[in-house]
């Protein structure tokens, strides 16, 4: 559908419908995302003539190119043995990917803050700190088509790395990358601010070690009804940084913290408590079992041998599952021998085969259980809108007027 | 044709008769440009800009460059968030008729034409009068230096200190207290005033504030509180006589959180941090074409044409005899672009076991036309009143009933004519989609299986359950037929801080509940699988010697079995998990 229609307005057509396509094959210098496991990802521009190289083997360039996106390379060398995925990249998946420079603000609390910022397409945004650029991007998405993003860091080689990277991105018409410090620290002949002019920005989000400073600022730039965000992993940070929202004249404050809980995925088979009483005066059979929990397969079942590729729930345990599936079998003939050579069984022992579930106490379920940990950097947010009334340049105004 | 529009004006079908007629007699009548139907005038009343007059308008505003407006018009919705966590929706009409009421507090029925104009983010007090606008720098919770007495001498004058701290002296926030409890005897006898007297004041016309001064001076252990604590008291006194509320935009956020909030369950419990992931790992921006299935009442889809902007598609899926969430999707006062980019698609399109073996027809294919499009496409706009319609206008008693009559019909055109066929629909259905999200009552897997040949390969996909045990099946299904790549199934713990001078601390209440997500990338279905030869597989694995460089296990039980080097770096991720099962198990053997 193109967008000239716009003449036609008899037409049943009144809007163009904007739907952009999406190209499905790998071209040469397009970003791939490289997905060699959940925890492993990596980004190529796709070279004709480079190599890739990983601990599952040699990948080449070539052998990307012409693919569609989402499909599965074998390596070139070890004939085929490892593999990896090529796929589309996002702002997450690059967020995962990237060379971390700073740290990076973690997905959950990059997609809570682009929420809560109502952020939608072409608005005028602020940013400060840049960082590793990860923030950037999930922005970038949301204002896009023709929205713009103002970018500030204070770091020289940050500043320029972050502005090769959006233009090899191809997102260079949609940012400004500033090398300047919007608290005013650095005796730059700035005095701090984001140097946009009164009421310039629908939305600023602040990732700064001292936030408070960047406040009156951010008043300052934001338009009528404008959305503050501000990230601080300190609760002392958070603190400050609402005194100064206040005194700056923002409302409708919130704080929150939001962590990320993930479950492994696992199908397993609960075994009935142990029955077998103890045979006078012997020993304990060694068929009893000590655990009851037995893992069928922990949902890697797409493992093929000799490379490290492991599925999500996989994590350590789809390192456990090849082993799964090659014991289960040796489980299996031991059982039988046992049996066979009439040594002790009982009934809820272990030595029996993965067939036994054909006893139909047995309840084979897929079942959830947490990471061990809760990945994820935590933060306290911090949300406000800006007060309707005119804020004054805090660089004009005279040095008692500014906050310490 | 019949008119399908559920427009409850009762000159429909009378409108519909005269269509044809009005399509047939365009053709000659048109230069004949009728004043008083072009539309043009009404634009600005009703907020959305359907049509432009006959007159070739080259500079035309792109109309999706337009941020929503900071102040309120006639006709948007908008959250009433009260201090102690009420939040109300409210719309705000200067006239109207029906049985929805424009906002209803405390089971009583306000005004709300006194709101048209006005900021947002500005203060409303609950007054006898209704709702009334405070000045700029009031605050939801008003100053309690107006009720007391300053205690200190540098108590923070600035207007704008929009806290109801205690007027402790600020350079030195401690959290002694001169005062604490120990002496207090609870029993209930410290107010003086009683209900009645406070029913006598206000019919009195005392103001809340003064009912609240009045309060405190009759209470005998007020001077005794601790400074928080007279804090604590004041704003329950206040939230009690002098109601105040602050007026919201509706945005995805906004929405969600009321409706969560008024009833959860028909969300299925999606918290708004859950919406606020789908919206980011779907990864959604203006020019896809998404496809939605949801029962959550509409709100994944309105938050979801906030998110494009008016640029790309939602093909949000529906069943019954029509889409039914237009109550929420007007809450959020979408533009007309961003509402004309949901397009409503009938569950029966996509979920239906004979797709894909019917080819569907196409306009011009097999002979088989698109009657509805072909109808649509021959209805022009400025269109020509009939003359009875004239007549019945002219019957009208006052302009604004003409005017109001006008723009109805103004609207019921623009719904004609942007209405698509589901020929159309069909259509759109065979481009790939870049990004499926579900979040409905229906089975996960059942759900996503049947869509995800409608989404194109390396396109992540969302699906939002209110249980976790349902998702856990899905998963399992995609890594089964390795269907999906990077699945996650995850749920989220959101918390949220007071965060005032003194008394930081976690709310009293916190939401445990959100919903679960399984978010995932979908494989190309012909290059995604690219399995080796599996014996070329047991070769390569004989050779290389297993994961991690381990040989293979010797089938006679030696001790190789069970040992666990060259394993390397493993992550641990339960506890009593698959290690000590297998070493019981093989020992016991």
């Amino acid at each position: 559908t193109s967008a000239e229609d716009s003449n036609e307005l008899a037409d049943g057509k009144l809007y163009p419908e904007h739907v952009l396509p999406t190209p499905p094959i790998i071209e040469a210098n397009s970003l791939v995302v490289v997905f060699e496991s959940f925890d492993n990802l990596n980004f190529v521009y796709a070279t004709p003539g480079a190599i890739f190289s990983n601990r599952n083997g040699h990948f080449a360039h070539n052998d990307f190119i012409g693919k569609p996106f989402g499909c599965k390379i074998r390596s070139c060398n070890n004939r085929g043995l490892g593999f990896l995925y090529l796929l589309r990249p996002t702002p997450e998946l690059w967020a995962r990917s990237l060379n971390h420079r700073t740290q990076i603000v973690h997905e959950l609390d990059a997609s809570t803050i682009v929420f809560y910022l109502h952020l939608r397409p072409n608005m005028v945004v602020c940013e400060s700190g840049t960082g590793s650029g990860a923030m950037s991007h999930a922005i970038l998405r949301t204002i896009a088509p023709k929205g713009r993003l103002h970018t500030f860091e204070f770091n020289q080689m940050r500043a320029e790395r972050a502005r090769e990277e959006f233009a090899k991105n191809k997102c260079d018409h949609l940012v400004t990358v500033h090398h300047r410090d919007v608290c005013g620290k650095v005796d730059d002949g700035t005095k701090g601010g984001f140097g946009l002019g009164p009421q310039a920005a629908h939305a600023i989000f602040l990732d700064l070690p001292e936030p408070w400073l960047a406040v009156p600022h951010a008043a300052y730039a934001l338009k009528a009804n404008g959305r503050l965000a501000s990230y601080s992993p300190c609760v002392e940070q958070t603190q400050r940084t609402i005194i100064a929202m206040r005194k700056a004249g923002f409302h409708s404050f919130r704080t929150i913290e939001v962590r990320l809980r993930e479950h492994f995925v696992d199908e397993v088979e609960l075994e009935l408590p142990p029955k077998a009483k103890l045979p006078r005066g012997e020993a304990t059979s060694g068929a009893t079992a000590a655990s009851t929990v037995r893992f069928l397969s922990t949902c890697a079942s797409t493992v093929s041998g000799g490379s490290t590729m492991v599925e999500h729930s996989g994590d350590d345990t789809g390192a456990e599952a090849d082993n799964e599936l090659t014991e289960a079998e040796t489980a299996e003939t031991e059982a039988t021998e046992a049996i066979g050579a009439g040594t002790t069984t009982s009934d809820g022992g272990t030595g029996t085969s993965p067939g036994a579930s054909s006893n139909g106490k047995r309840k084979r379920m897929v079942c959830a259980r947490p990471f061990a940990t809760m990945r994820g950097h935590t933060a306290f947010l911090t949300f406000c809108t800006v007060g309707n009334k005119l804020h004054p340049n805090p660089n004009e105004q005279s040095p008692s007027n500014q906050i310490s | 044709m019949a008119d399908n529009t559920t427009n409850t004006n009762t000159e429909t079908p009378h409108e519909a008769n005269v269509v044809n007629q009005e399509q047939t007699t365009t053709e000659t009548e048109s230069e004949q440009a009728d004043v008083s139907s072009t539309p043009g005038d009404n634009n600005d009343e009703n907020g959305d800009a359907t049509t432009t007059t006959n007159e070739e308008e080259e500079d035309l505003p792109d109309p999706l460059l337009a941020q929503p407006a900071s102040y309120v018009r006639e006709g948007d919705h908008v959250l009433l968030i009260f201090a102690d966590g009420r939040q109300i929706f409210a719309h705000c009409v200067k006239s109207w008729k029906g049985k929805t009421a424009p906002v209803k507090i405390n089971k009583r029925t306000y005004t709300t034409a006194n709101l048209v104009g006005l900021p947002y983010g500005t203060v409303l007090e609950l007054g006898r009068g209704g709702l009334v606008p405070l000045p700029e720098g009031e605050d939801v919770l008003p100053d309690p230096s107006a009720v007391l007495n300053p205690l200190e001498d540098d108590v923070d004058t600035d207007e704008n200190t929009l806290s109801p701290a205690p007027p402790v002296n600020k350079k030195a926030p401690s959290i002694e207290q001169v005062n604490d409890n120990r002496n207090l005897v609870d029993n209930n006898t410290s107010q003086k005033i009683q209900a009645d007297d406070v029913q006598t004041l206000r019919s009195a016309g005392m103001e809340g504030s003064a009912i609240v001064s009045a309060m405190i001076e009759n209470s005998s252990t007020f001077q005794n509180k601790t400074d928080f604590s007279k804090a604590k008291y004041i704003v329950r006194k206040q939230m009690k006589y002098q109601p105040r509320c602050r007026m919201v935009r509706c945005t995805a956020s906004s929405v969600c959180a009321g409706m969560y909030l008024k009833d959860p369950r028909k969300l299925m419990n999606l918290r708004e941090d859950t919406l606020a992931q789908m919206l980011s790992y779907s990864n959604v921006s203006a020019g896809c074409q998404v496809l939605v299935v949801e029962t959550c009442l509409g709100i994944v889809t309105g938050a979801l044409a906030q998110r494009l902007g008016g640029y790309g598609k939602i093909l949000s899926v529906y069943s019954g005899q029509q889409p039914s969430y237009s109550e929420m999707i007007n809450k959020f006062n979408l533009s007309f672009p961003e509402h004309h980019s949901i397009k409503w698609v009938h569950s029966g399109e996509v979920f239906s076991d004979d797709n894909g073996r019917v080819t569907p027809p196409t306009t011009n294919e097999h002979g088989v036309k698109d009657l509805e499009k072909m109808e649509r496409e021959m209805l022009k706009w400025p269109c020509h009143l009939q003359d009875h319609t004239r007549a019945y206008l002219g019957k009208m008693s006052t302009l604004r009933d003409q005017k109001e009559f006008l723009a109805k019909r103004c609207a019921r055109f623009a719904r004609k004519l942007t209405r698509h066929t589901p020929t159309e629909a069909r259509d759109w259905l065979k481009r790939p989609c870049d990004s499926v999200i579900i979040a409905a009552r229906y089975d996960p897997t059942a759900t996503l299986l049947p869509l995800l040949p409608y989404l194109a390969p390396s396109c992540p996909f969302v699906v939002f359950c209110e249980f976790l045990e349902p998702l856990t099946e899905c998963f399992r299904e995609l890594q089964r037929q390795s269907l999906a790549i990077n699945l996650r199934l995850s749920d989220t713990w959101m918390r949220e801080y007071q965060v005032l001078p003194g008394r930081t601390h976690p709310s009293m209440t916190m939401s445990q509940n959100g919903g679960f997500l399984l978010t995932g990338i979908k494989l190309c279905p012909v290059t995604g699988k690219n399995e080796l030869d599996e014996k070329l597989l047991k070769e390569l694995r004989a050779q290389v010697g297993g994961r991690r460089g381990r040989k293979p296990k010797q089938r006679n039980g030696n001790g190789e079995s069970g040992t666990k080097n060259g394993r390397g770096k493993k992550k641990k991720g339960g506890s009593s998990g698959a290690p000590n099962a297998k070493r019981t198990r093989v020992n016991g053997s």
